[in-house]
């Protein structure tokens, strides 16, 4: 049942921890313009990150044009003033390298990763997108089909593939959190030129991004290039973060989904702190004690006591401003959801009345310290760890002490997040439920 | 066929996001922004090094020693020919879910909570395991890999836990187009009864036992054929002290087993075990085969074909090349920039070019919106002939070579890499030099080579097409590309069977019962019989002009259609009561035997009102849905021979679906239409809504737009124009086998 986790949660798993005694180092520097710039050096493989985060996601957008900034994402790999249609992936792959990018509610990030022979390929390719970038109609209109299939390939057909889409619009009202990054196709039909280019000028300028360059580089040398090839791209408005706050979840919204599916499913979703902030680590290590390892609370009591459930998870979403704690499990053949919903509330109610013993949580400290090490093993990971903690956790030094925060949660800590955060008297609940079960 | 092409514009409507006028800010001498700089000396690969030794059981170990990060990873690995599972197939999958469930010394609950105490990783799969874990933890790590490899006890608590969630597996699978066609894919791909292509079921699942995993266990789980490979923070002694404390004592019993005439080999407990099943290779034509899914708003597409295709083959590294060109991974390959980046249809498209010691295979595969996917199909067998047919480009070529050489450098730095090339090397039996020389052969290979590897190991003229998606909005269109033609779709279930409706028997009622409530859903036997006469029209927009079937149905039989595309006639059918002629651009034929009684069967306002003499039998087959409705099915044996499949809404009553088989243009066709949107007239009701797939029109869905009952019809309409038949009265049959003729 490997497959049954859906792309769109698993890619917002929470954001990677770090340890102390392996401190990634780098140096950082902004340009005149702006652009933050930071550079990690490490030369046991001849490879090189070169990569770029603009502070931009789906959060920026406005509501008739939902879907924008992951559809502009895919726009941006059209070409420039200097680059023909198509001929931006080519460059990078007659280099022998690769390339991709990602946008979330709260940021879009390209990369390459290069030979590190090819450095100046990596910067030259990401100063021209920075600097102006091109499209075609053909291109726009491309990609609007291509974005339209990766919504269907994604969430449409994909069983249990909506979850994501129907959990934020019940957990929000006024934040844009309240729709998915992936968009409506009716928003993305409906963008005209003007919005391309005003969204370009708005958020695409280096002061509203952070490029980071890592692997087999002199660092001086590279500083220099870097000045080089962004040092010239005029500094853009300061650009302005959306400000809605949303008001705190009150009550339970309930609600049944049908959806193509042979087993039903339970979704809950509770409201949590912002990623960074104190509380969202002792949130994160309740969701890791829920369903970390198969020794973990959902798992040895869903799946392997109760024999409830095929799958559980419990995921937080690591978001700029407050986010969402999504608990998922399917049911195994025969078992009822109300049932299957009971027994999640059931492990939640144990860690709020008994809290975690010190083992447990030792455990789940352990587990943290080895995925930090796993997850800086190759320069791509560094890169964009360090891009994030930059944009999203208030400096780039997070890479280097956000370990220490889960680290230092205690047991009676993690006990208050669970009764702080995690009330069934306020939160979202889903039951989805087979086709056929739906009343005519 | 370029349905869905987004946009036929193609030229460049001008800049769009250029944003300011930055020319000044660029006159920066120092860089040429005009062209990608020139790289730097490119830098040397290290391919890193690995020992090996052997433990006195047989035991083999392999080192990679790389201090870089704390950590250490394992890997045990058995060396196990693909057999066959036969009725209880799938019981090998279950090794990787009971290897770690239960051991002499742990139970589950205990092995999961030691792995995680150490924050540790240890994933059991049916030939081995993986774990890692930071160095300090290493020695711990090591006393649970060794009591999972050489103490699982299969419990048979944990079995049936494990059971349990694949039953539900297997019922969830049906509803993931992907894991359809994963399953489905190899199931087509090497036939059902190949290793690679068995598919375990709701059946074969129950026929699972302990019995059949224990003893595959201690078949293939022994030292001899072991391989213990650590990767990360560890020195070679460090290994060697590890490897010997936990494996150095492990000489299991050796299972009994007995050598069979065929020269396969049985053991107690598993039965037969065939050690090499046949080769699959690609043969036949190129076939179809279409899982259903209703609505599906995409269909995963595969097409591939078996190959006899071994890593050590001197040819395997062309025919990489060949697959990265084609759709192995860049964004510039062929089935990439066709499919997504020139149609819009998918979001992406990738081939993989699989070899194996033991049976390779191709794939394609795509995700497409619903109404291009024999598109799709067309455009992926249009790149793998072009690519028979063409040399490459030394572009694309060029492209390829370095990608490929960049992938092999990326790949080195993870450390684990190294380890994979020389448990590599032992398992396919590679040349020592294999991955020393990599790069340098790499380099070697030309055009002449990539199109004689398409040559050799690409088979558009027998590949095989599965299409998990919804039938009936591609049937036709894709029935055409296959070059099958007795059956040129053939529909499969979820398992990859022949497909079988999903029927529950119904004892309570008849066929007739639901005939009858059949008649008085739509009005009443009375009201029906009362439709002496009938006209219809109905309408379809083809393009730009209107598809229309005119009907006219008088009394004993007399009927005439007049179908027109635009002001152009293209079929016009009538029947006078005892004879009918088609008339089409090619003249007019007379339809004789079957296709006479058909029409005859079929030309009458409500065929249900008057049935007497005209059936040979008629059967309530059961209970089946029709597009998530309850219907019942009924099939009716005409007098003449054909066999149509009727289904009635369980709860309106109502005719919603009727299927017929019938031999067309040289193929068998499966016919189907829909009935919608009934509306009285005159106090019985008709459908509005007439689809139809299958058929000669292809797949159309009409709208009634003009129904007249006991309107009166000329009887001229009827004529039809045939020759009159010249009947002799006398026979004079001459002896010498001339029919009086004589003389001119």
């Amino acid at each position: 049942m490997r497959n049954l986790m859906t792309i769109p949660l698993a890619t917002m798993l929470a954001a990677p921890a770090v340890a102390q005694s392996r401190a990634i180092t780098y140096t950082e520097f902004d340009l005149d313009n702006g652009l933050h710039v930071i550079l990690h050096e490490d030369h046991s493989t001849p490879i090189v990150a070169v990569s770029v985060m603009y502070h931009v996601g789906s959060k920026n957008e406005t509501k008739d044009r939902r879907g924008f900034a992951h559809f502009f994402e895919h726009l941006l790999f059209e070409g420039s003033e200097n680059i023909g249609r198509g001929e931006f992936s080519k460059h990078v792959e007659k280099a022998g390298g690769v390339l991709n990018a990602n946008t979330t509610g709260d940021r879009t990030y390209y990369y390459e990763v290069l030979p590190s022979n090819q450095l100046e390929l990596g910067l030259w390719l990401e100063s021209e997108r920075m600097l102006h970038a091109k499209v075609d109609q053909k291109g726009v209109d491309t990609q609007r089909e291509v974005v339209k299939e990766e919504r269907r390939q994604r969430y449409e057909n994909q069983p249990y593939g909506s979850i994501l889409i129907e959990v934020l619009k019940r957990a929000y009202t006024v934040h844009p959190y309240q729709w998915p990054t992936i968009g409506f196709m009716e928003d993305l039909n409906a963008a005209s030129e003007t919005d391309y280019v005003n969204f370009y000028k708005q958020f695409y300028v280096p002061n509203n991004a952070v490029l980071v360059v890592a692997g087999d580089i002199d660092p001086t040398t590279c500083k220099a290039l870097v000045g080089r090839y962004f040092g010239d791209i005029p500094r853009g408005k300061e650009v302005v973060q959306p400000t809605a706050i949303e008001p705190p979840l009150k009550g339970v919204i309930r609600d049944v989904i049908h959806d193509r599916i042979q087993l039903p499913a339970v979704v809950t979703a509770y409201r949590i702190p912002a990623n960074g902030t104190k509380e969202f680590y002792a949130v994160d290590l309740v969701n890791r004690l829920l369903s970390n390892g198969n020794s973990s609370r959902l798992n040895v009591a869903l799946k392997e006591e109760q024999q409830k459930a095929v799958y559980v998870g419990a995921f937080s979403l690591p978001f700029e401003h407050p986010g969402l704690a999504i608990h998922f499990a399917i049911a195994n053949a025969g078992v009822d959801v109300v049932e299957l919903e009971r027994a999640m509330d059931s492990e939640l109610g144990r860690i709020q009345k008994l809290g975690v013993p010190e083992a447990e949580l030792a455990k789940l400290k352990a587990q943290l310290e080895t995925e930090y090490i796993a997850d800086n093993s190759r320069v791509a990971g560094v890169a964009n760890n360090l891009a994030t903690a930059y944009t999203m956790l208030g400096g780039t030094e997070q890479v280097n002490t956000e370990l220490d925060k889960y680290l230092a949660v205690t047991v009676e800590e993690l006990r208050q997040a669970a009764v702080d955060h995690f009330s069934t008297n306020d939160r979202v609940v889903l039951h989805y439920l087979p086709l056929s079960q739906k009343q005519p | 066929m370029n349905r869905g092409t987004p946009s036929d514009r193609s030229t460049r409507i001008g800049v769009l996001l250029a944003v300011g006028l930055l020319a000044p800010v660029l006159m920066n001498a120092q860089i040429d922004r005009s062209a990608p700089p020139k790289p730097g000396p490119a830098p040397a690969v290290d391919l890193g090094e690995h020992h090996t030794f052997t433990l006195k059981n047989g035991f083999r170990v392999i080192v990679v020693e790389n201090h870089k990060l704390p950590m250490v990873n394992v890997q045990v690995r058995f060396d196990i020919p693909p057999i066959v599972q036969g009725e209880k197939a799938g019981y090998i999958d279950f090794l990787g879910d009971l290897l770690a469930s239960g051991t002499a010394t742990r139970t589950k609950a205990q092995m999961d909570e030691q792995v995680d105490q150490l924050g540790a990783t240890l994933a059991a799969t049916n030939d081995g395991l993986y774990a890692s874990s930071l160095k300090k933890n290493l020695p711990a790590l090591m006393t649970l890999v060794q009591d999972v490899v050489t103490g699982p006890t299969f419990q048979e608590t944990e079995f049936e836990k494990v059971r349990t969630r694949t039953r539900s597996a297997i019922q969830q699978r049906k509803e993931e187009p992907d894991a359809i066609a994963e399953v489905v894919g190899r199931a087509v791909t090497y036939g059902r009864v190949h290793p690679y292509g068995e598919v375990m079921t709701e059946r074969t699942l129950e026929s699972i036992s302990t019995k059949h995993i224990k003893a595959y266990y201690d078949l293939f789980f022994r030292p001899e054929k072991g391989y213990l490979v650590f990767v990360g923070d560890i020195t070679e002694k460090e290994a060697k002290d590890l490897a010997q404390e936990h494996f150095g004592g492990w000489r299991p019993d050796r299972p009994v087993t007995s050598m069979n005439d065929d020269g396969s080999e049985s053991m107690e407990g598993l039965g037969k075990v065939r050690i090499m099943p046949k080769l699959a290779t690609p043969g036949g034509v190129r076939r179809v085969f279409v899982v259903d899914r209703p609505g599906s708003p995409q269909s995963v597409v595969r097409v591939g074909f078996p190959l006899n295709l071994q890593p050590r083959d001197i040819r395997a590294l062309s025919a990489q090349v060949l697959n990265t060109i084609l759709g192995g991974g860049v964004f510039n390959a062929r089935l990439m920039q066709n499919l997504r980046e020139d149609k819009g249809w998918t979001y992406g498209a990738y081939s993989t070019m699989e070899s194996d010691r033991f049976n390779g295979h191709f794939q394609a595969s795509v995700s497409v919106r619903t109404a291009v996917t024999d598109s799709a199909v067309a455009e992926i067998i249009k790149e793998l002939e072009r690519l028979r047919n063409e040399p490459v480009s030394d572009e694309e070529l060029d492209l390829a070579k370095r990608y490929m050489a960049g992938s092999f450098a990326r790949g080195l730095e993870d450390p684990r890499t190294v380890a994979r090339f020389a448990l590599n090397t032992y398992l396919n039996e590679l040349a020592p030099d294999h991955y020393a020389t990599y790069l340098e052969r790499l380099e070697g290979i030309t055009t002449v080579d990539v199109q004689a590897a398409a040559q050799a190991f690409l088979h558009p003229d027998q590949a095989i097409i599965l299409v998990v998606g919804d039938l009936a909005s591609f049937d036709v269109e894709l029935a055409a590309l296959s070059r099958d033609r007795s059956n040129p779709i053939m529909q499969l279930d979820e398992n990859g069977a022949p497909w079988e409706e999903d029927i529950t028997p119904v004892t309570d009622r008849k066929a007739e019962d639901i005939i009858e409530g059949y008649l008085k859903a739509i009005g009443g036997r009375n009201l029906v019989g009362q439709v002496k006469d009938m006209h219809r029209v109905m309408t379809v927009q083809r393009g730009d002009k209107e598809l229309k079937v005119s009907e006219w149905f008088g009394p004993d039989g007399h009927y005439r259609s007049e179908t027109t595309l635009g002001d152009q006639r293209t079929e016009l059918l009538v029947h006078d009561g005892l004879r009918a002629g088609r008339t089409d651009a090619q003249g007019q034929v007379e339809l004789t035997d079957v296709d006479l009684q058909d029409l005859q069967f079929n030309a009458v306002p409500v065929r249900e009102s008057d049935l007497v003499g005209r059936l040979d039998r008629m059967v309530l087959a059961g209970r089946t849905e029709v597009e998530g409705k309850d219907a019942y099915k009924v099939i009716l044996m005409t007098q003449h021979g054909t066999t149509v499949a009727d289904y009635f809404d369980v709860a309106t009553g109502l005719k919603v679906k009727r299927v017929e088989q019938k031999f067309m243009n040289g193929s068998n066709q499966r016919i189907t239409t829909t009935y919608g949107d009934h509306r009285s007239v005159g106090g019985v009701q008709f459908p509005y809504r007439i689809g139809q797939t299958g058929g000669t029109l292809g797949r159309v869905q009409f709208t009634v737009t003009e129904l007249d009952v006991n309107k009166g019809v000329l009887p001229a309409l009827f004529t039809t124009g045939l020759p009159p038949i010249v009947e002799p009265t006398e026979f004079e049959t001459d002896p010498d086998g001339y029919n009086g003729i004589e003389g001119q």
